[in-house]
């Protein structure tokens, strides 16, 4: 077999410290994220039972007629 | 049904140790080469990566980065394309999802 390759140390830190820099980021983009889909989320169950009772008004309305 | 459930739950085990079997020579080479080129920096190494960052700042200033031949630059190319791929895996252990933020 190819005896392994001595990676230089510019290399190897530049790896490991990208893997760092990505964890970090990767980390810090889902805890601002979350936050903002949670409230996202909360408007549109809110929009959506406004929406629904409307329809429903509007159903009754129109079957009275 | 319920036969050929049982049928496949006994080759379980037989199935496991093939692939056991299939893996280990294979897991071996993969640590026999990721032992010396995958380890992280030891701390001795720190000095010497900082001063070959220097080393290669100092070869842009002096013009010295322009005499590189297309081969090495598309080699040196590629090495960096390999070290920005490790940001985007540690994104996705940091999101721990592999595509998209499950939020």
């Amino acid at each position: 077999m190819v005896p392994p390759v001595q990676v230089s140390p510019l290399i190897k830190t530049a790896r490991w410290s990208a893997l760092l820099v990505g964890l970090i980021y990767g980390k810090q983009r889902y805890d601002y994220l979350k936050p903002i889909a949670a409230e996202e989320r909360r408007i549109e169950e809110e929009e959506k039972k406004l929406r629904e009772e409307q329809e429903r008004i509007y159903k009754q309305l129109s079957e009275g007629l | 049904m319920a036969q050929a459930v049982q049928k496949l739950v006994a080759k379980v085990p037989t199935l496991v140790g093939a692939a056991v079997n299939y893996s280990k020579p294979r897991l071996a080479t993969f640590w026999y080469y990721a032992r010396v080129e995958l380890v992280p920096p030891t701390p001795a190494e720190i000095p010497k990566a900082i001063s070959g960052f220097q080393d290669l700042l100092k070869g842009f200033q002096s013009g010295r980065l322009g005499q590189t031949t297309v081969r090495d630059a598309l080699r040196n190319g590629l090495v960096a394309t390999e070290v920005l791929m490790w940001f985007y895996i540690g994104e996705i252990i940091g999101k721990r999802g592999l595509v998209g933020y499950d939020v």
